[in-house]
């Protein structure tokens, strides 16, 4: 007992004393420390810039179908995004360095809507790049146009996207209509077709790409003798198959859906003997929707398949050698980029473009993106019109599916 | 032009072959609620387990697809018995009916999300051996489509001499017929549940199996089908048999020449309108079920 109060009194005095020595050391540079402030504040204000400059960033939200049908638009989107990044972010432009923030929109307008809510919420993105479904892409382009966002897309068809009046909407893909002119002047002109049926899934863009083509075409002569719509939950197109055999010869069925139901769609138009690959003499036709790779999945039903691409991997520009060099080494050498991969990289590229003009914000990037003439990337050039969509259609390419299953350009 | 005769048979083999798939999806849903009165949310998840059980088997292992279509039985079956034998059992135990029902929904959303971490959310194609096309004259039919109606009928023809002349099977419809007596017959219930659960769950791995090369194969295939299982499981009367075999193939067949007639756009439009008159004007479906009320 009498060593616990002894040891407390000792406790006791050693606080007094450590306060009157603290009250005094205070007293004597309270006076140089009212000097010091004003170079503390200084100071502290200097580390707080140059944190700051250490910290500029242009924050990229990304909205792509990561699972669900259209899944493989968001895997390949990720592989192109983040090779960018990658080689962005190794020297930085005009001192920026780019995040992204990856969202799964599903291909589905609800789904877009909610996760492009949440991003500008939590992300504060500057741009906002995607969606690849047209329905989505619609559902999100108001959303960023009232919180003033612009909004960079690379694989909706849809009309609607660019011709709405937005402000804050980019398209560096060919719309629906810049992908049909083409196409249904050299299905008249090179293929000599005269009749023609529309496939097409029952969304934004497959009604605008079947509307686009069957004007142009109809204009020219051609005659559409059927439109047949589906929706995205359609399996077996056996039956839709024997409609079209039952509808007498056809020259060209264009097709717009997706991969998986376009290898499923090609396959039952070759059982019931109505295409090439069937040993009939209709041709499929489609525009910029599967990536390279289709025509092993559907095999030799694909035969005579013909289509636009945008991206060919075989091109011998030094912009698109270039990345398919970085691509392979970052993913394997036996990958082959697709269109997706592509588009995805020349988003990120247009950005950076822009901040290499001075852009540092959600404003500047959008008045620096409509300054932008002939910006070279891999799937062609960047002109944006007023109403945001490229203008300069210099690289499209038409290819038609071979027995070996590989790809023959078409000079067209 | 193919003439209108060679185009009612040609779109009514397309319905029957579709209308096979769907009837081997929804036995397995209506064999369930037949036993345990109780719907399966996940029977979907089955489907596209046993679609990618035989994919993987094929694809993976080199094995043959007929004997895929097995290993999807059997994986179906186990994948039933855990999910009977861990989540559905314990619940039922504790004598909720409710809880068991929503568990279903749980194991369905366990299960897609599963598939999702393990197969990716990329679309795997899937060919089968047998896509050549058979023709005769101007009807034409592939390869897979015969085994697909070969299999369904054997599938359907199996269960239904299980259930009519089996003692496990007339053990199974005096359960659904009234639990309280059968227990007190001393049939086993528990067993009998169980059993209900492996062969619904084999039967849907198994159509899995055989819709893979047709659906495009990815962890949510199976949710397509189920749609249109849950309404023939209606259309023929919740538990029935019967009802379920000639609503499938009507389903299927209703499919073929509304594509031919009407477009495929209006498919579900027809289907769930058919849904709806079915349940104001003959609710009790296709076929009704026989019970006697106890006095």
């Amino acid at each position: 007992m009498s060593t616990n109060i002894k040891s407390n009194k000792v406790v006791i005095r050693l606080i007094v004393i450590t306060k009157r020595k603290f009250g005094e050391v205070m007293q004597k540079n309270l006076k140089s420390l009212c000097r010091l402030l004003p170079f503390i504040a200084v100071g502290l204000m200097g580390f707080t810039q140059v944190a700051q400059s250490q910290e500029k960033v242009i924050r990229i939200g990304l909205l792509y179908p990561i699972s669900g049908p259209g899944s493989y638009f968001g895997v390949m989107g990720r592989e192109g995004t983040d090779l960018a990044i990658e080689q962005l972010n190794k020297t930085g432009v005009n001192g920026y360095k780019f995040v992204v923030d990856y969202q799964d929109s599903q291909c589905s307008p609800l789904a877009a809507t909610n996760v492009v809510k949440k991003t500008l919420e939590n992300f504060k993105p500057h741009i906002v790049v995607g969606e690849e479904c047209s329905d989505a892409t619609l559902a999100v382009a108001p959303i960023l146009e009232e919180a003033k966002v612009p909004l960079l897309n690379a694989g909706s068809a849809t009309m609607k996207l660019t011709g709405s009046g937005y402000k804050y909407a980019f398209r560096i893909f060919p719309n629906a209509r810049q992908q049909t002119d083409s196409f249904a002047v050299n299905a008249i002109r090179k293929m000599n077709a005269k009749t023609a049926v529309l496939l097409y899934e029952k969304t934004n863009a497959g009604i605008d790409i079947s509307d686009s083509f069957e004007k142009t075409f109809t204009l020219l002569g051609g005659k559409v003798v059927s439109r047949i719509d589906f929706g995205r939950d359609v399996n077996d197109f056996t039956s839709i198959a024997t409609r079209i055999a039952s509808l007498g010869p056809v020259d060209v069925i264009l097709t717009s859906a997706l991969e998986g139901q376009t290898v499923k769609i090609a396959q039952a138009l070759a059982q019931a003997g109505v295409v090439k690959g069937g040993g009939g003499k209709a041709v499929q036709i489609g525009t910029i929707w599967l990536p390279w790779g289709f025509d092993q999945k559907a095999g030799k039903s694909a035969l005579g398949y013909t289509r636009i691409v945008q991206f060919d991997p075989n091109e011998t520009r030094p912009m698109v050698q270039n990345f398919v060099k970085a691509y392979k080494a970052k993913y394997g050498a036996d990958k082959v980029p697709t269109h997706i991969n592509a588009h995805a990289y020349d988003t990120i590229m247009i950005i950076a473009e822009a901040v290499r003009k001075g852009a540092k914000d959600s404003e500047s990037i959008r008045s620096e993106m409509l300054k932008m003439k002939d910006v070279e990337v891999t799937t062609g050039k960047i002109t944006f019109g007023e109403d945001g969509q490229n203008q300069n259609m210099s690289v499209i390419h038409f290819v038609e599916t071979q027995p070996d299953l590989s790809w023959k350009t078409l000079n067209w | 032009m193919v003439d209108i005769a060679s185009l009612i048979i040609q779109q009514s083999i397309n319905g029957i072959v579709m209308g096979c798939l769907y009837v081997m999806v929804a036995l397995g849903l209506t064999l369930i609620y037949g036993v345990m009165n109780q719907i399966n949310f996940a029977h979907a998840d089955f489907v596209t387990l046993g679609a990618f059980a035989s994919y993987f088997f094929v694809k993976w292992m080199g094995g043959g697809y007929l004997i895929s279509i097995l290993v999807a039985f059997l994986a179906g079956g186990v994948l039933g018995y855990i999910i009977n034998l861990t989540i559905f059992a314990p619940l039922r135990d504790r004598g909720d009916e409710l809880r068991p029902l929503i568990a279903t929904i749980g194991a369905s959303i366990l299960l897609e999300n599963g598939s999702l971490l393990f197969f990716g959310p990329v679309p795997y194609q899937y060919d089968t051996p047998y896509a050549d096309a058979i023709r005769i004259g101007k009807i034409f039919f592939t390869e897979q489509s015969l085994l697909v109606v070969l299999v369904a009928s054997a599938a359907i023809a199996a269960l239904y001499a299980f259930m009519k002349f089996t003692f496990t099977g007339k053990a199974l419809r005096a359960i659904s017929q009234d639990r309280e007596t059968a227990g007190l017959m001393g049939i086993n219930q528990a067993f009998l549940i169980m059993l209900t659960i492996v062969i619904a769950s084999a039967m849907a791995g198994m159509a899995g199996a055989m819709l893979g090369p047709i659906l495009v194969l990815t962890p949510f295939a199976g949710a397509s089908v189920v749609v249109k299982a849950f309404a023939i499981v209606i259309i023929g009367g919740f538990g029935n048999m019967e009802g379920t075999i000639i609503a499938g193939l009507l389903v299927g067949l209703i499919e073929a020449f509304t594509t031919q007639y009407l477009g495929s756009g209006v498919i579900d439009l027809v289907v769930f309108g058919l849904l709806l008159v079915m349940l104001l004007v003959r609710p009790t479906g296709l076929i009704a079920e026989k019970k006697e009320e106890n006095v």
